[in-house]
């Protein structure tokens, strides 16, 4: 609630930042940038994340055990060291790069990084391993017989799939959507780097108006803004469906 | 009224390995044409796996299932057209109860009429037609299984495989759709086989029950034949209760029902032998007495509570009857 | 990822810049820019600042311990004080926020000056004593009301060696002309020197830079964005030269070196018309330590001998023209007032920046993205 208060006093009382939202070119552009990245980021994440989740769940004990060890493994390691690795083989002149040019595929080298593309790949890789978290649950407690019901009331798996099993997990699948989502607006160290500068997103501003340009009231503006839309997405959803089934409560 | 005119089954020297586990060890049976069909055993008999190797859920090691005489060995479970009531019903917990019991003609295709048809006349075979929006969470257990029934009978399906589709009911509700199980059966005349390991459904619904121990057949029979003439202690004793006598020319089975009992000397026939009570436990119809004998050890009595006003009591000498026919010599007897 | 943590990777990966002497602090504060919000435990920072000692709240790493020699040593000789530190950075938001709890834990930031201009005003900052500071021993222009500079850096810029061969660029001019001399190129993202780079291009006099004309300096910085990246730290910066994703890259005049170590001369310092930035100290208002003790100490770093251990430490130019002189030969070519330098180069106006910064800020940010 600070936040609000702080959004309509500073640098003066009024609306006069969320004014800025209409008045300045930039900020809904940024706001759009920051919107689109992280709504299709969700979408390839957690896309991604489920079939990395449907495997582990089908996987044999053992490999399974392998894969999660992975999974967590790589939420130990640091963000930057993995930003940086994202430029040494997909930079310009990255493994990637190199070796297309060295088979003679390509004459210039292709722009993967310091770009929105960048952007993206630098975020979902980022971002997969918490969209499978929220799916592996959901889908170790799906009760496999029903599965099976399926299959012998005669429905090909495809069929399955589709009319039984994507169903079943559309509460991991909301679950894992609302977490990435919600961390990808909050994420500023990858954009700024693979973005190559040209990509500016809302947290990042927000951190540069608090702590560089101290225009806390801006700040504030945006972050209850983010706020807000976090908000009315949770509300959206709930509307679509029970969120307490979401968040562990019971099936029925 | 028969709504298919296939449904006979045979299964030939099946067999299933899990690793060098030998789950189901050669077993054989002709299944008829709108047979009741039981599988009953102990856990880890082989009856689930059984069962669902007749679904097509599981691989077989060796030997052939045949379906009117074609073999549906290698034919994936959603081909076979089976029906099946799953071990704790399996619904789909997202569609309500019409989509649930619709699924299997949806999935065929089948045109929006049609299905809607059909689907009323299963909730109405089951008794559900206030229920059809629900969804599932929304019923009870007894609910719930009649929907799992009517769903998989919904494509007159030839065959209807059940796992223990009552094991999640109490006492007697299980009673009550025992009695609903058996009309329904005799109303569409599908093959049911049943997988349970309560004797007690096993011998009031089937026309024949496999005893099944350690993977194999242990006998083959209508609950009658069964339960008088056993073959063996397993048999004897896992279907009802059985004393058994051992005697020079091999092991008997003899049903405590069948014993009758006097005090000492007051018999209306010849005793058979006489012993002391160790203990009397009153049942309500009936009263079981434990009876130790000198000539076969401890022997269980079972007394209608009707034919004796006067009460035996611990400690009291009795004579013990019975009728020649109560005797059963077993075929095999334990090594 | 919290802000600490990456603060921490950003230290330790700074420790080990200093060392090769890579780095300067201004790396830390372009990557703390990028670090977001602040948890009030960061802000309030572990060092206790007590009457016996000075706490320097600066970006820790090598410049820690440099500080503690260059400084340190004979600031405790003098006064028998102690010197410590609180790494956490001290960013613009971060010295505001402290001023304004009312818990202040540090007596000197190492800053720049013209966050001086822009938090003195406002009451967040002591003034600088000039009867213990000297006025004469910085630049002229650069011992304002609430801060002294205390050593220089720049904005110079590297160029790949084969890439332009026999022609190779040599001003602002030349970076800018993307036709002349092809090829991408890498400017810093928070504004500072870009501005003054962009005009100085575009064909403004030095002397003539501020006010900056920001629609001008914005459109010629435009005018190349499709061949432009843009760093916002030092290590990003000299990734990009080092594994050529740019011909051209702005830099750091020290950090500039560390390039041409690293790429073993095929990227080339160019200090010509390098813009002098001036790092200062400043004092948050109410600091522990007092004003007297604290004002001893930037009294003691502006000593000849403290600037010139700075200098050989982090690569840091001495801002005091007494020391001009005694620049040692080998650091000459990177020191920005060396006399081979001093000629060539154009200052920075902390109190246009102090005044202006932040919507300039605003408006490149807006202008690159």
């Amino acid at each position: 609630m600070n936040i609000l208060w702080l959004s309509v006093s500073d640098p003066e009382p009024g609306l006069g930042n969320y004014a800025n939202l209409f008045e300045s070119e930039a900020l809904p552009r940024i706001i759009w940038t920051t919107v689109r990245i992280c709504i299709i980021t969700t979408l390839l994440s957690v896309s991604l994340g489920y079939c990395l989740a449907y495997a582990m769940v089908h996987a044999y004990r053992k490999e399974q055990n392998m894969m999660l060890t992975f999974l967590l493994v790589s939420f130990w390691i640091s963000i930057l060291v993995r930003t940086f690795s994202w430029l040494m083989l997909l930079g310009r002149k990255g493994l990637v790069n190199e070796w297309l040019d060295a088979i003679g595929i390509i004459s210039e080298p292709i722009a993967f990084m310091r770009n929105e593309l960048g952007v993206l790949i630098g975020m979902v890789h980022y971002m997969v391993p918490y969209a499978v978290l929220p799916l592996l649950v959901n889908m170790q407690t799906l009760d496999q017989r029903v599965m099976s019901a399926s299959r012998n009331l005669g429905a090909t798996g495809a069929q399955t799939f589709f009319r039984i099993y994507l169903p079943m997990t559309k509460p991991g699948i909301v679950a894992s959507v609302l977490l990435v989502f919600i961390l990808s607006l909050g994420f500023y160290v990858t954009p700024a780097v693979l973005g190559g500068g040209k990509v500016l997103m809302v947290a990042e501003y927000i951190s540069v108006q608090l702590l560089i340009t101290l225009k806390w009231g801006i700040a504030a503006m945006l972050a209850a803004l983010m706020l807000f839309g976090v908000l009315v997405m949770l509300w959206v959803m709930n509307r679509f469906m029970k969120l307490s089934t979401v968040f562990g409560g019971a099936t029925s | 009224m028969s709504e298919t005119t296939q449904g006979a089954l045979q299964i030939k020297n099946l067999r299933k390995m899990f690793g060098t586990f030998c789950a189901v060890d050669d077993i054989s049976l002709d299944i008829q044409k709108g047979e009741f069909l039981t599988l009953l055993g102990p856990s880890g008999s082989g009856k689930t796996t059984l069962l669902m190797m007749i679904a097509g859920f599981l691989d077989i090691s060796a030997g052939d299932i045949a379906l009117d005489g074609t073999s549906i060995s290698n034919t994936p479970p959603e081909k076979r057209n089976f029906g099946m009531v799953f071990q704790g019903y399996a619904l789909f917990p997202h569609m309500s109860v019409r989509d649930n019991i619709g699924y299997a003609l949806s999935v065929r295709k089948t045109p929006k009429a049609d299905i809607n048809k059909r689907v009323d006349e299963m909730l109405d075979l089951v008794q559900l037609q206030d229920f059809a929006d629900r969804k599932p969470g929304q019923l009870s257990g007894g609910q719930q299984q009649r929907v799992a029934l009517a769903r998989a009978l919904c494509f007159a399906p030839p065959v209807l495989l059940l796992d223990e589709p009552l094991g999640a009911l109490d006492k007697k509700l299980r009673v009550e759709v025992q009695e609903q199980l058996k009309d329904i059966h005799k109303r569409v005349g599908t093959t049911f086989i049943y997988v349970t390991h309560d004797q007690e459904e096993a011998l009031s619904m089937s026309d024949r029950v496999v005893i099944m121990r350690d993977g194999a057949v242990e006998q083959v029979g209508t609950p009658k034949e069964l339960y008088e003439r056993p073959q063996s202690e397993f048999a004897a004793s896992f279907l009802g209760k059985s004393n058994f006598l051992r005697t020079s020319d091999g092991t008997h089975a003899l049903r405590p029902e069948k014993i009758d009992l006097a005090p000492t000397g007051t018999g209306k026939t010849t005793p058979r032998m006489s012993g002391t009570i160790r203990s009397v436990t009153y049942f309500g119809s009936m009263q079981r007495i434990m009876v130790d004998t000198q000539a076969a050890g401890e022997l269980e009595v079972d007394i209608d509570s009707w034919r004796n006003p006067e009460p035996f009591v611990e400690g009291q000498a009795v004579d013990l009857m019975w009728e020649d026919h109560a005797v059963v010599r077993l075929e095999r007897t334990e090594s | 990822m919290s802000d600490k943590q990456f603060m921490r990777e950003t230290l330790v990966e700074g420790a080990h810049a200093f060392k090769a002497g890579k780095m300067d602090r201004r790396t830390f504060l372009t990557l703390c820019g990028a670090t977001g919000f602040v948890s009030a435990t960061v802000l309030a920072g572990d060092a206790e600042a007590a009457a016996d000692h000075v706490v320097m709240w600066n970006w820790g790493g090598q410049s820690e311990e440099c500080h503690g020699s260059a400084i340190g040593e004979a600031f405790t000789a003098a006064t028998g004080k102690g010197l410590k530190f609180d790494t956490s950075g001290p960013l613009e938001g971060k010295i505001k926020e402290m001023v304004n709890s009312g818990n202040v834990t540090a007596d000197v930031a190492d800053a720049d000056l013209f966050n001086a201009v822009s938090l003195g005003p406002t009451g967040h900052l002591e003034a600088i004593d000039y009867s213990i500071v000297s006025k004469d021993k910085t630049l002229p222009g650069y011992a304002l009301e609430h801060g002294v500079s205390i050593i220089l850096y720049g904005y110079a810029f590297v160029y790949d060696t084969e890439a332009y061969g026999d022609n190779p660029p040599t001003s602002w001019a030349d970076f800018f002309d993307t036709e002349k001399f092809a090829g991408q190129r890498s400017l810093y993202k928070w504004a500072n020197g870009s501005l003054e780079a962009a005009l100085l291009a575009d064909g403004v006099a030095a002397d003539a830079l501020y006010p900056l004309d920001m629609d001008r300096a914005l459109n010629k910085i435009k005018s190349i964005k499709d061949n432009s990246l843009y760093w916002g730290s030092g290590s990003e910066a000299h990734s990009m030269a080092v594994n050529g994703e740019a011909s051209m890259v702005m830099i750091w005049q020290n950090r500039g070196r560390n390039i041409e170590n690293d790429t073993d001369g095929r990227y080339k310092l160019v200090n010509n018309q390098a813009i002098a930035m001036p790092g200062a100290y400043i004092v948050p208002k109410g600091n522990p330590a007092g004003r007297d003790a604290v004002m001893k100490f930037i009294a003691t770093a502006q000593e000849v001998d403290a600037q010139l251990k700075l200098l050989d430490c982090l690569g840091m130019t001495p801002s005091n023209p007494a020391a001009f002189g005694s620049i040692p030969e080998d650091q000459q070519p990177y020191a920005i007032t060396s006399a081979m330098n001093i000629d060539k180069i154009v200052y920075n106006d902390p109190e246009w920046w102090g005044k202006n910064g932040g919507d300039a800020v605003n408006a490149f940010l807006e202008a690159i993205s």
